[in-house]
């Protein structure tokens, strides 16, 4: 067996210690604690534990006190806990059990099976350990080659605009950054870190709906005629429209934000935008921020008929409400984003 | 050798001792020693003077678990007996108890202070 993993014995009677690691020094590395606050400590710390044999009975923080503080950290579940016990109440035996401790080990200790009994249950935890680890990566990997896909799409739809497919992440970094400076500013617009990563993922399906708009106005070199300009409005309708089609894309929580993206990136705060002129916090905010990063990318970015216009100059240009109104707080939020970054550049 | 035949003598099961460590009976006549020291700063007679009776079933506890685990049997078996008792409240019997086996007690914890020295 491989000496790699490691045990902590916690029990305040150094006798109880000795024995037991004396009993599992051959095939286990041994971390000792005399007290539950130690064995708490030495849990949260920077060991690699692969399982506690506890003491129930201790002066201060004592067995159950540690089952309780490993259920809360999560620990319980990759590590199983092995009970320390004489002769304790059926009720603390129960509550251990309840906590998630796997076993209960007699004392006086019978070595040969208790060697067998905690070597078993290692080996078992390890596999349900390394199990779990496959799934994860297998999730991680999945999650991963469906953002690819999306962003395929986008790009797709994105290179017929003869655009490269940065522009798609750009945005969806920009949502990020802004998402999360004006969850951190604004209680009304708190988003967990979780959900502010799947408004990013979602953003670059923004202007999925040009892929229905027709090449002869989608690349038009000159300007748009008033007919032209009402049928290219209509990708934001195009694009929820399509993304309609698929539930099983947009039920997925990870793109749930992606149809109101599509359908509001245009809407602007005083209630001009298109398509359904909604006005304020009618628009969710997600949409908001996904507007003004859409924005300033096209206005930073170079194109076939125009220079890149500087960070100041941009921003100069989205306050002036050059680019249709936007909230204040969320220009309030950008500007020291940018700000920010311009700094650190 | 000498101490752990006086002990046998005394009841103590030094075989399962040893055993449960493996058959390291220099560890075990260590933790002799430990369990002589431990046993000391752990006396509940004075508890029970003071009637502190959650105090004497937490000491009365963690010997029995001790005495179990170097299987000094008469201790062990004694203050098992001290535990239950307390435990289902009756103190006043646990007191006798602690009363027959101090001697026996003392006799062990003598033997192994006087071989290790
Ligand atoms: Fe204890
Ligand atoms: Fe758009």
């Amino acid at each position: 067996m491989d000496k790699e993993k490691t045990i902590l014995i916690v029990d305040d009677m150094e006798i109880n210690r000795i024995i037991l690691a004396e009993i599992f020094k051959d095939n286990y590395n041994i971390l000792q604690a005399c007290n539950g606050d130690r064995a708490i400590e030495m849990l949260n710390g920077a060991y690699d534990i692969s399982a506690v044999l506890l003491d129930l009975v201790m002066p201060g923080t004592d067995g159950l006190g540690v089952l309780r503080d490993m259920k809360k950290s999560g620990k319980i579940v990759a590590i199983p806990v092995f009970l320390i016990t004489a002769e304790e109440d059926e009720k603390t035996l129960m509550e251990g059990y309840h906590l998630g401790a796997v076993d209960i080990i007699r004392k006086p200790f019978m070595s040969h099976f208790l060697k067998h009994r905690v070597n078993n249950i290692i080996e078992l935890y390890g596999h349900r350990n390394d199990l779990a680890k496959v799934v994860e990566e297998q999730i991680a990997r999945l999650n991963h080659l469906n953002q690819s896909m999306i962003e395929i799409l986008a790009t797709a739809v994105e290179f017929r605009d003869c655009e490269s497919g940065e522009h798609v992440k750009r945005i969806s970094g920009m949502t990020k950054a802004l998402m999360t400076e004006v969850s951190n500013r604004y209680p009304e617009y708190y988003m967990t870190a979780d959900e502010v990563d799947k408004i990013s993922k979602s953003s670059v399906l923004h202007d999925v709906g040009k892929i229905s708009i027709p090449d002869r106005i989608l690349t038009k070199p000159g300007r748009l005629t008033p007919e032209e300009y009402e049928i290219m409005k209509l990708h934001t309708v195009k694009g929820y429209d399509f993304l309609m089609q698929f539930p099983d894309i947009i039920d997925e929580s990870t793109y749930k934000y992606s149809c109101d993206i599509c359908r509001y990136h245009h809407e602007r705060w005083d209630g001009k935008g298109y398509p359904d002129g909604l006005k304020g916090d009618e628009i969710p905010i997600w949409a908001q921020v996904v507007s003004i990063a859409d924005v300033y990318d096209a206005l930073t970015a170079e194109r076939v008929y125009k220079k890149p216009f500087s960070h100041e100059k941009a921003l100069e240009m989205i306050k002036n409400g050059e680019c249709g109104t936007f909230n204040p707080k969320l220009l309030e939020a950008f500007e020291s984003l940018t700000n920010n970054w311009k700094n650190n550049n | 050798m000498k101490l752990f035949d006086d002990l046998k003598a005394l009841g103590v099961n030094v075989n399962d001792g040893v055993n449960r460590l493996g058959g390291n009976e220099n560890l075990y006549k260590r933790l002799l020693g430990t369990f002589a020291k431990t046993i000391k700063s752990y006396d509940i007679q004075p508890d029970f003077d003071e009637e502190n009776y959650s105090e004497i079933t937490e000491k009365a506890h963690a010997i029995k678990g001790i005495a179990g685990n170097l299987s000094i049997t008469p201790i062990y078996e004694g203050y098992t007996q001290i535990v239950s008792l307390l435990r289902s409240s009756e103190p006043m019997h646990a007191k006798e108890v602690l009363k027959r086996i101090l001697p026996i007690q003392n006799g062990i914890i003598e033997c192994i202070e006087k071989n290790l020295n």
